[in-house]
């Protein structure tokens, strides 16, 4: 359960006739992991790709850009026969393409003229308003046309320098246009120039403006329901031929895998070899596979593992399936070294262990437990699930821990009456029973249990948890350092802080009277020995780090801290809703509603916080407090050569 | 009526001076917090932009200051 899976180096050897068949095999069970192979003097070299690599990669470009251009994106479809895809493969493949290359060339001759048009109708736009055809704006001998922008009306200015022109002014658009003789026209030129004259080209088209600029209107609305058209007729293509690209892609893409297989793997003349690692469970499994597929000519052998390859081992968790989502919290951290213990199994319990007892409270765990469900249902997500999975099992642990403190959405369920005063629970009669007095604070445990009157308690209960925990993890560091670098470097780094402990705790007792007062001394020395073993194990840094032992634990008062903050906004939510803004018993009215929606978006505001600071805080006591005793992690993810299908089906 | 010095003394109510000193237990702390964590959190952001799989280094790294206002927290529960 704390193992990780064991794994073998395996190589496997044989002639160059069968190098197909092998790499076949192999990417088909899915089992091998191929170690790349650098270049060395041994005189092997990188193997070359298989013949068919340009054909298939060239494919599955085209399939990309094809899968790109029509937006296809995964999604769920049936699983589709792989030799049927394979035989139609390259026909459908150029029927599509040759549809698509005329519908996107024809798309794109459509949007040019489309831009053709705006451009001019963008020219057209300052003549606008001038009722004149615009023919008459070019081909005289004697006249001088101007037409631009001017600041402001020239009429005028233009009129003290010569009487024969024509002006056409529209003051909308400040556009002028100007007709004046030839030989004036330097004159006008100058004029124009005082207010601002910028030119502006006349298009070339005849006929009036206006009715030029609703013709351009009419074309441009036709271009862009023929673009529309064709976007449509994408479209349908798109649905015609999605499953075919994913299949077709899936297949390609498994085909380019197989090609560039030898890319990865050492090769002498007439010879290969595949070095890698497989599970060690599955490998008389590889053996088989290999040797049936060619007729046992190649060779595969089982390697001694070096501490080299301790480093390198590809890790893979070997975990109970119910276990198994946490594993995506160790990813988070880190995966776990080959010779280090897998702590999955004891995040297991531990992280909705303390979630649980954070929160506390039946009716967030019930609300979050429906919303995790519902989510695991409606979305198929392999990313989503274990954390669906992890959030089920911490709503579990807050209902039990909800039972064990009677609560209910910040309500306490029991009744509890203190100093002669009751305090009513939400179902009636039923009583909070005292059970005994707890040593710290003179405060009642009762049952249910009342976090809000057990603060002391509970304050040092949530602190020799965490004592428990870390010295848990003190143990599990003393297995990795006895595994790794023998059983005296963990007696001193790790099992030196248990000794200090229990120095501590006898000198502890002994000056507390509870032992006699000897023992102080007995404490104190052992105390000093743990001290020495400690500063032998880790140095200076031992020491240092000495004041940990009591701000990890007193860390763990976070259980309490946070539980008790997350049900006073809840019970305030409910003062204010019940008892500020409407009260039960009173007339209902107007106010009860707005009660009720203040009611519902509190406790919708306090359900998502209980997802992160409960999740939060008990991630941390994971990672921080638990993990820094033991756990060093930073092991490799086990990725085999193969493929996981998801559109096709293995023939 | 009485003499002045016990007319002060009654109005510093000790619950009040308890409720001021607990609420000032878990404000300051959660500066203090605040302050720190918003250093380490940026960081941790920036690397988290460069390699996704900081991700949970990174939130280690910016959770260790909670501890702060935890301790506020608690000394505060003590308090009241």
């Amino acid at each position: 359960m704390l193992e990780l899976k064991q794994m073998n180096r395996a190589v496997i050897v044989g002639h160059k006739s069968i190098f197909e068949e092998t790499v076949d095999a192999l990417h088909k069970s899915n089992l091998f992991q191929i170690e790349d192979f650098n270049e060395d003097k041994s005189g092997l070299r990188i193997g070359r790709p298989f013949e068919n690599v340009d054909a298939v990669s060239k494919k599955l470009i085209k399939i990309r850009s094809i899968a790109s251009l029509l937006g296809v994106k995964d999604a769920e479809s049936k699983k589709q026969n792989t030799s049927a895809v394979l035989s139609s493969l390259d026909d459908t493949l150029e029927k599509l393409d040759a549809e698509l290359d005329v519908k996107a060339e024809k798309k794109s001759q459509l949007e040019a003229e489309l831009k053709e048009i705006d451009s001019l109708k963008k020219e057209l736009l300052p003549f606008s308003n001038i009722s004149l055809d615009l023919d008459l704006y070019r081909g005289y001998e004697h006249l001088s046309v101007f037409t631009g922008y001017v600041n402001e009306n020239v009429e005028s200015a233009v009129s003290k320098v010569t009487s024969s022109y024509e002006i056409f002014y529209d003051a909308k658009e400040s556009t002028v246009v100007l007709f004046v003789a030839k030989d004036k026209a330097t004159e006008v030129a100058n004029v124009l120039a005082d207010f601002g004259f910028r030119e502006v080209r006349v298009p070339q088209v005849s006929g009036m403006p206006g009715q030029a600029l609703s013709e351009i209107d009419s074309r441009e609305s036709g271009l862009v329901k023929q673009i529309e058209s064709i976007d449509l007729e994408i479209e349908s293509l798109k649905d015609k031929y999605a499953d075919f690209i994913l299949a077709s892609n899936e297949l390609l893409s498994i085909e380019a895998q197989k090609s560039e297989a030898p890319l990865r793997v050492a090769t002498s003349e007439s010879t290969f070899m595949i070095d890698g690692w497989v599970p060690e469970e599955d490998f008389a499994k590889l053996e088989d596979i290999v040797k049936t597929a060619t007729n046992g000519r190649a060779f595969v052998s089982m390697q001694e593992m070096t501490k080299e390859d301790e480093n390198v081992v590809p890790i893979e968790y070997d975990n109970p399936k119910v276990a198994a989502p946490f594993q995506e919290i160790m990813d988070l951290y880190a995966r776990p070294k080959y010779k280090e213990l897998d702590p999955t199994s004891l995040i297991f319990i531990s992280f909705p262990l303390f979630y649980g007892m954070i929160l506390g409270d039946i009716g967030y765990a019930l609300i979050l437990l429906a919303l995790a469900v519902g989510i695991k249902k409606a979305i198929s997500s392999e990313a989503i699930k274990p954390l669906m999975n992890i959030l089920i099992y911490c709503q579990i642990s807050t209902l039990i821990f909800g039972v064990l403190y009677g609560e209910f959405l910040g309500f306490p369920l029991a009744s509890l009456t203190l100093h002669g005063e009751t305090v009513a629970g939400l179902i009636p009669g039923f009583a909070t029973i005292n059970l005994f007095a707890s040593p710290i604070g003179g405060e009642m445990i009762t049952y249910p249990v009342h976090r809000t009157h057990l603060v002391m308690t509970m304050i040092v209960f949530t602190a020799l948890l965490g004592l428990v925990h870390i010295n848990f993890g003190y143990a599990l560091g003393f297995i990795n350092e006895n595994r790794k670098h023998g059983f005296t470097a963990a007696l001193m780094e790790k099992g030196s802080w248990m000794v200090i402990e229990v120095g501590l705790l006898l000198a502890a007792l002994g000056y507390a009277a509870v032992l006699p007062a000897a023992t102080t001394y007995a404490g104190i020395v052992v105390f000093l020995v743990g001290f020495v073993m400690l500063l032998k194990g880790e140095g200076i840094k031992g020491p240092i780090e000495l004041p940990s032992l009591l701000s990890n634990s007193l860390s763990y008062t976070r259980i309490i801290a946070v539980g008790l903050s997350s049900i006073y906004i809840a019970s305030t939510v409910n003062l204010i809703a019940f008892e500020m803004i409407w009260e039960p018993g009173t007339p209902i009215g107007g106010m009860t509603i707005f009660a009720l929606i203040v009611f519902l978006a509190g406790h919708a505001l306090n359900t998502a916080l209980s997802i992160i600071a409960p999740g939060l805080h008990s991630l941390r006591l994971q990672y921080v407090e638990f993990f820094g005793k033991f756990y060093e992690g930073g092991g490799r993810k086990y990725n085999p050569f193969g493929y996981i299908r998801k559109y096709t089906e293995e023939n | 009526m009485s003499d002045p010095v016990t007319a002060t003394a009654t109005m510093m109510d000790p619950a009040g001076l308890k409720a001021i000193g607990a609420g000032l237990a878990v404000g300051l702390t959660g500066i203090a917090s605040g302050i720190a964590e918003k250093d380490i959190g940026s960081a941790a952001i920036g690397a988290m932009a460069e390699n996704e799989s900081l991700f949970g280094k990174g939130l280690i790294l910016t959770v260790i200051p909670e501890t702060i206002v935890i301790f506020g927290l608690v000394v505060a529960l003590l308090i009241s």
